[in-house]
């Protein structure tokens, strides 16, 4: 028996039949596979050296503030005259050569805050440092489109802000069967089978019971709907971004309902001996995402799914005492996609000559302008409702 | 009083209490009760901290040495997270129970951030100094507090230059609410602001050379007012009354604010500014007491982590098990998410949170779990039970025996009503018939999980 159906027969016999309706009611919505668009999106967490990422191979300036850290122009991979791939984006450069990468260069907000915790909520938040909301952009998508918990899925232990709306949540799970494995082994279930769904109660309560039976479908409609064949086996096994990037692919194969899915690669935070551990950092991302759009591609969906990456800032041009960088503002973000409309360089990077007081890359490019252009013309949502206010749509997609 | 009454009482002023301490306490009335929690509350006492590492950084070399400012931030960011476990331990053991609820709610209004490890200590005591003290010192003092100062940009706010930081949260967040003040009242007020400046060892400064010594416009009043001048001006507003009892109203009664009860708290409150006052005011009315008071309230991860804990005790013996808690539920003592605090209610609920929290006995208290699972083909399935792989385990210490000497002669319904104060769902009541009588370690955790144990 295959699992799928083993599941649908044993959950009758385990006494579905004596569950209200609703539950049963629950049905698995497949989505419209030739309009259902992905949005991947990855935090590198800590603030990555973009400077180090994407490096401006004939500035002197670049060279003079980092006599120790710099990236010597053999170590990179020349995008053109005056950028250069760090050496060990490698995969990334093949997605650049096949038109499939836009590299949008400072991007950021104004009065920069250099806090992670703070910087961290406003991109995640898509708020004004002077007022930084407590709903996350994709739980504010969520708020507006959202009909299920799993419409927008991170691949973590628990749930970033982003995730978080005003009135939905997405949901957090490792992997397919991690939720569904946890509500056996608790009472979760046994407690479920005895709610009376008829006992109104004041507004609280009632709110986690019906959390728990959400808890419960999106469980189960991960369980069954996302497949194991699907999970590939090609990819690296060398960070976590890696292996969450082998559960997004497996989810996208399957078909899911969701819309977003949310990663990130921790460790950025390069105060000391930055080039070493920056350089593996790099490497895994790249592979990691080499991956998966390899993996996607094979699958014919890397056309329906856009990857955003993204860190909460940049670092400081001047290198610091301990071979490292300081938190900086503006910073690089990464469009992924087959339907890009200017893929390549997007704009160029900002002058190493004009700083701002602190010594940092000035912003050109809003985030939530990138934001905008996702939510617009990727998934078709109404941006200024999600965000709150009217960005500019850049033409990147 | 009955039990749920009680039991209400010291969920919203402590963190509740065990089923024999309940039996007692319903004996007596209201007032010797509400007496008898601010009587135990009368002590100040501070957490206690080592500090004795910040001898190894010396004021003249961190001065000069930005690796060595480095070294002391990375030390402070472990120091602080075990000050973290200080005041864990101090929720959980202390009879002052009251005192370190006001705490709570306080640390979640004055909302601050610093991991400078002596100084968030200082504010933290500052804290329960107040904590049912005089508004209006509270205020003043919280102005002067080196971590308020840092955190709030106070520090950059100089004449010439002013930095509106700490005045606007001051009218939005710490007195009055949104849009009861003018972005003229701003300028104004961080202007009287300027200077505030604190000590290497923590204690405050006024620079007097970037005070701002001109005449300012507050509320109608000008003169050449100073910090504590513009406070007294804010607290003569009758909204600030108004607000701060909003607040405590929606903390400790209802998140619905019911305008009357929060109007005889006003009158209560405004004029004096005695936080104890109100609070007896509010714990020995009537309305307190009132149905859709109790059991209403969703459990913060602190309440639900140390009301176990108060039940049965449970001592981590991994702090890294604890700070994965507190970062998997949401909330992180001495780690706010904003100058706003934690939103609570509705808010420490997700999905994931959920199915965390109902797990969450469990995991604390049983060594072994094991559930039932449909076993065999489709013709002939069985039941059996099956130990959990995967559960995740804590290293926890749990001490069965003060369980086991707690409920002597305690029955399970007694059990069940001092656990659970809300009313239980009519399918789930069935679910707990099923328990049996006695008030046995399974009993507990299965109680311990159910939704309804996360109201309070």
């Amino acid at each position: 028996m295959k699992r799928r159906s083993f599941i649908k027969n044993t959950s009758l016999a385990t006494g579905m039949a004596l569950v209200p309706n609703f539950l049963k009611a629950f049905d698995d919505l497949v989505p419209n596979l030739n309009t259902h668009r992905n949005l991947v999106v990855i935090h590198l967490k800590g603030g990555n050296d973009g400077l180090n990422t994407i490096i401006p191979v004939n500035n002197d300036i670049y060279y003079n503030a980092r006599p120790k850290i710099a990236i010597k122009q053999k170590d990179t991979i020349r995008l053109n005259d005056e950028l250069g791939f760090n050496k060990n984006l490698l995969p990334l450069k093949k997605l650049y050569d096949q038109g499939y990468l836009s590299i949008i260069n400072n991007v950021g907000y104004p009065n920069p805050s250099r806090s992670h915790f703070v910087s961290s909520d406003i991109w995640q938040t898509a708020s004004d440092h002077s007022n930084i909301l407590d709903s996350g952009w994709i739980g504010r998508y969520l708020d507006k489109y959202g009909k299920k918990p799993y419409n927008a899925i991170q691949i973590d232990d628990d749930l970033d802000l982003a995730l978080r709306g005003e009135r939905r949540n997405g949901i957090a799970t490792r992997n397919a069967k991690q939720l569904y494995r946890s509500l056996q082994e608790s009472d979760f279930n046994t407690i479920l089978s005895y709610h009376d769904p008829s006992h109104h109660h004041e507004h609280n309560l009632g709110y986690l019971y019906q959390t728990m039976i959400d808890a419960k479908s999106s469980a189960k409609y991960l369980y069954e709907t996302a497949l194991d064949s699907n999970l590939s086996d090609s990819y690296p096994k060398t960070s976590s971004l890696s292996n969450q990037l082998k559960v997004v692919g497996q989810f996208i194969k399957s078909g899911l309902d969701t819309n977003i899915y949310y990663t990130s690669l921790d460790g950025f935070d390069t105060h000391a001996n930055q080039i070493g551990r920056q350089n593996k950092l790099l490497k895994n991302y790249a592979e990691a995402v080499g991956a998966f759009v390899k993996d996607l591609r094979k699958n014919n969906k890397f056309r329906n799914t856009l990857i955003l990456t993204f860190s909460e800032f940049g670092r400081r041009v001047k290198q610091n005492y301990s071979n490292g960088t300081d938190h900086g503002a503006a910073n690089n973000v990464f469009v992924i996609g087959e339907n890009l409309n200017k893929s390549g360089l997007y704009n160029s990077l900002a002058s190493l000559n004009d700083l701002d007081n602190n010594g940092d890359l000035k912003y050109e490019i809003d985030f939530r302008t990138v934001y905008a252009t996702v939510l617009s013309k990727w998934l078709n949502a109404d941006d200024r409702i999600v965000l709150n206010q009217d960005f500019e749509k850049l033409n990147f997609i | 009083m009955t039990y749920k009454e009680v039991q209400h009482l010291y969920w919203r002023a402590g963190f509740g209490l065990k089923p024999k301490e309940l039996q007692y306490l319903a004996s007596f009335s209201k007032e010797a009760l509400v007496n008898d929690l601010f009587q135990k509350s009368k002590d100040i006492v501070p957490l206690q901290k080592d500090l004795s590492y910040l001898k190894a950084f010396p004021q003249e070399r961190l001065k000069n040495e930005a690796q060595f400012r480095q070294e002391l931030a990375r030390r402070n960011r472990q120091e602080t997270k075990i000050l973290n476990t200080i005041w864990f331990k101090r929720l959980e053991k202390t009879p002052r129970v009251l005192r370190e609820r006001m705490t709570l709610f306080w640390a979640n209004h004055f909302v601050c951030r610093d991991m400078a490890t002596n100084y968030i200590l200082k504010y933290n005591t500052t804290l329960r100094t107040h904590a049912l003290g005089n508004f209006r010192d509270f205020v003043k003092a919280i102005s002067k507090e080196a971590s308020m100062i840092k955190y709030l940009n106070l520090s950059q706010n100089r004449k010439n230059s002013p930095n509106e930081n700490f005045a606007r949260e001051l009218l939005e967040l710490f007195t009055l609410g949104e849009g009861n003040y003018l972005e003229k009242d701003i300028k104004e007020c961080a202007r009287a602001f300027t200077g505030y400046h604190f000590k290497f060892n923590g204690d405050f400064r006024l620079i007097k050379n970037r005070h701002d010594n001109g005449i300012k416009q507050f509320f109608g009043k000008e003169g050449n007012f100073d910090g504590d001048d513009i406070i007294d001006i804010i607290l003569e507003q009758k909204q600030c009354a108004q607000y701060i009892c909003e607040k405590i109203y929606s903390y400790f009664v209802n998140s619905n604010i019911n305008k009357e009860h929060v109007a005889e708290m006003v009158h209560v409150f405004y004029g004096e500014y005695n936080i104890e006052k109100l609070m007896r005011y509010v714990f020995n009315s009537d309305w307190f007491y009132n149905k859709e008071n109790i059991g209403t309230k969703i459990k913060s991860p602190i309440d639900l982590i140390v009301g176990i804990q108060r039940m049965i005790p449970v001592y981590f013996t991994k702090n890294e098990e604890l700070f994965r808690l507190q970062t998997l539920l949401d909330q992180f003592l001495l780690n706010p998410p904003n100058v706003a605090g934690w939103k609570g209610g509705k808010s420490w609920i997700t999905t994931n949170s959920l199915m965390l929290r109902i797990k969450l006995p469990s995991m604390i208290l049983e060594k072994e779990s094991y559930s039932y699972q449909y076993r065999g083909n489709r013709k002939n399935l069985r039941i059996v039970s099956v130990k959990n792989k995967y559960q995740e385990k804590l290293t926890v210490y749990v001490d069965w025996k003060a369980y086991k000497k707690s409920v002597k002669k305690v029955s399970l319904d007694m059990l069940k009503d001092t656990l659970i104060l809300c009313e239980v769902n009519r399918g789930t009541a069935n679910y707990i018939k099923r328990f049996g009588r006695r008030p046995s370690r399974k009993n507990l955790v299965n109680l311990m999980s159910l939704p309804e144990y996360q109201m309070c």
